[in-house]
């Protein structure tokens, strides 16, 4: 069975009947790498929330299977440390909170297991050595280590941590909702080589874009279509420059009729 | 030989017959109300009851001088010999009165007038307390700590403190107000920052949950000096503290944080004042709190620019976590600006943890509970961070985590 399976995925908007995912299939494992494109609004940022365990929906109908665990019986925490990742399309600021410090304990969170696992933090020579790795592979100033996570950073440079939190924390499945968009032309490629070097045996990703670029150095497996809270259509690295060209509204003709 | 000091008692008691216990219809006291409690039923102490304090965060290390008060006298009066040499004079205020009355007398009562009620009924019946004066140009670097306690259970603790730095001085006072029995606590400090001189307060307020904390605290700082002012408030039951500063010299500092933890059904409250007197002052206040259970806390804070004092830059903010969705903070800010060319802002806000901050942290693997710890705990450390002295904001930081109980 593929790593993560999701089937007929519906998700409301918490305590409205607003429907926002309708009917959701994909599959992927380990290894691969899909991407998603669709209008604004359709609903991927939606679906990465959900996969993920945001409060503000509710799965109606459905299932995800994550290595063959029922993914929405776990709590966000719990879904982390099984091996999902999202990088935030907007990460959020979190004020007083250091860099190194949060990632910190989400790395000796990982290491726990769970509030019932046994403590066995990173030594701090040992993550500091690997943090500064890992910032020197992205780029990053090693003084941003001792600010504030997010806070006041800009558009580009809180993507760059969202890739160097998922470098940290070593993901099986990383989904990554925008995080090509706000990155100038360098930093597109170093985020990408970061996402490159992690993607293998040991991980597999879901690039959510509107961008050609960023899967010409993410070479897409599979290309799926989300619109109006459905994949619509699956396909090759071809289907990103078809619709580079001819846009959504053919698509959504074809779907239509 | 003491005249003075008998007159400047007659003339407090006088005010204190006059005025009455302040109920919400006084302006201040809008939002904290004193009904139901019987003052009289608190025993007026003089003596000092002998024991060790228990449960000062800050009392370890080496100082330039330790004081410690329990009920009404003071059972430890202690001065580094080193830095007496150098001119200071550090220890009981009611010694210091007589010995040094050429200190005291000049700054007793001037700074925090009788005009109101519970600085009037301390000014009448102050037993003790601290003096610190520095001389000109003596930096101390050790700080002094004092610490206050309520060791009867029902008695009255009527506090004083004075501190006066000469011209171009530094020191590092702390103070603690401990847990101790339940009582009643009344106290005024009256500080004088001269010329250039740099002083850093640091107030730790810990009182008893069922204990009565009143504080009139004051400060004048004169042209280039800097006031680093620091409180902590985890305890009392309910009261008022006041911390007042004015900036009567041109191109002054006052740097006023504070972070308190508010549970239970206690009730806290902070009434501040940021007077700028003279040009190109700065002052900036950053209050944070967090609030659990039914607790309560009010901030009440003016920015006041008089005539002339162009120039000026006054921030103050005040933000509240509410942990509990019964807790309250109420914030009321003010602006009185009589002057053009200033900039002056505030910012005050109330509200739970966001649940999609939690679920940021969460997404990373870290449990809930962890996850809402370090979101208040960072919170906080926007406050303590202002903090220099990593002693002190790392002794803090712990006093207030430590009285979030879900943590
Ligand atoms: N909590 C919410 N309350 C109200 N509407 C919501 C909420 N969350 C999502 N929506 C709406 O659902 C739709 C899908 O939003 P979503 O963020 O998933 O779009 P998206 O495909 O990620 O778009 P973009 O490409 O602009 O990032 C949008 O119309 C959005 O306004
Ligand atoms: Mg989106």
């Amino acid at each position: 069975m593929p790593d993560l399976v999701i089937r007929n995925l519906h998700a409301n908007i918490t305590g409205t009947d607003t429907e926002l995912l309708k009917g959701i299939d994909l599959q992927m494992s380990k290894g691969e790498i899909h991407a998603i494109m669709g209008p604004n609004g359709s609903g991927k940022s939606t679906l990465s929330h959900v996969l993920m365990g945001h409060p503000g929906y509710e799965v109606t109908e459905g299932e995800v299977l994550f290595e063959g665990q029922n993914l929405l019986d776990l709590a966000a925490d719990q879904r982390s440390r099984a091996g999902l990742f999202l990088s935030f399309q907007y990460p959020f600021a979190v004020p007083g909170v250091t860099v190194a410090n949060f990632i910190r304990m989400a790395v000796n969170a990982h290491r726990k297991g769970g509030p019932d696992g046994v403590d066995n933090p990173v030594r701090i020579p040992e993550f500091r050595k690997q943090i500064q790795e890992a910032m020197e592979l992205l780029e990053i100033d090693k003084s941003m280590a001792s600010r504030s996570l997010n806070d006041g950073f800009s558009g580009g440079e809180k993507k760059r941590f969202e890739i160097l939190q998922m470098a940290m924390l070593q993901p099986k499945i990383a989904i990554l909702d925008e995080t090509d968009s706000g990155l100038d032309i360098d930093a597109l490629r170093i985020v990408s080589d970061g996402i490159n070097r992690l993607v293998g045996p040991n991980m597999g990703t879901l690039i959510i874009t509107h961008y050609q670029r960023i899967l010409d150095y993410v070479k897409p497996d599979q290309i799926h279509v989300l619109m109006d809270g459905r994949i619509v259509r699956s396909g090759g690295a071809e289907l990103a420059h078809e619709l580079e060209t001819s846009g959504y509204a053919d698509i959504a003709k074809e779907v239509v009729s | 030989m003491t005249a003075w000091l008998d007159e400047r008692r007659q003339q407090a008691a006088e005010s204190n017959e006059v005025l009455s216990v302040p109920s919400l219809s006084d302006e201040h006291w809008r939002f904290t109300s004193l009904r139901g409690i019987d003052f009289a039923t608190y025993a007026a102490t003089v003596d000092a009851v002998p024991g060790e304090p228990q449960g000062a965060i800050l009392a370890e290390g080496e100082h330039a001088g330790r004081i410690v008060m329990r009920d009404g006298g003071v059972v430890l009066d202690e001065f580094s010999p080193e830095v007496a040499a150098q001119g200071v004079v550090f220890g009981s205020l009611k010694r210091l009165a007589e010995e040094h009355s050429d200190l005291v007398e000049p700054v007793l009562g001037t700074i925090v007038g009788y005009d109101e009620k519970f600085a009037a009924e301390n000014g009448a019946l102050w037993t003790d307390g601290l003096l610190l004066h520095v001389p000109a140009g003596v930096k101390v670097a050790l700080p002094f700590h004092a610490a206050y306690e309520i060791a009867t259970a029902g008695a009255a603790q009527q506090w004083r403190v004075i501190i006066s730095l000469g011209e171009g001085a530094e020191a590092t006072l702390v103070e603690e107000h401990l847990k101790g029995e339940p009582g009643y606590a009344n106290g005024v400090a009256e500080l004088v920052v001269a010329e250039s001189a740099h002083l850093t307060y640091v107030v730790v307020q810990d009182r008893n949950n069922a204990s009565l904390h009143f504080a009139a605290h004051r400060a004048e700082v004169a042209k280039d000096a800097t006031l680093e002012w620091a409180a902590c408030s985890t305890g009392s039951k309910t009261g008022k503290t006041r911390m007042e500063t004015r900036l009567t010299g041109e191109g002054s500092t006052g740097r006023l944080s504070a972070v308190y933890v508010v549970d239970g059904k206690r009730h806290l409250d902070l009434d501040t004042t940021q007077e700028h007197d003279a040009p190109n002052a700065v002052s900036d206040l950053a209050f944070k709190g967090v609030l659990l259970d039914d607790a309560r806390s009010v901030w009440r804070g003016v920015i006041r620019v008089a005539e002339g004092a162009h120039g000026t830059d006054a921030y103050q903010e005040n933000r509240n976590l509410l942990l509990s969705p019964k807790a309250r903070a109420d914030s009321i800010p003010g602006l009185e600006i009589d002057t053009n060319d200033v900039r002056c802002t505030h910012g005050a806000t109330a509200g739970p943890v966001d649940p999609m901050l939690r679920f940021y942290l969460m997404s990373r693997g870290i449990p809930a509970v962890e996850a809402e710890r370090m979101i208040v705990e960072g919170f906080l450390e926007d406050a303590l961070e202002r903090i220099p002295d990593e002693r002190i904001r790392t002794a803090l930081t712990t006093a207030v985590m430590r009285r979030i109980p879900i943590f």
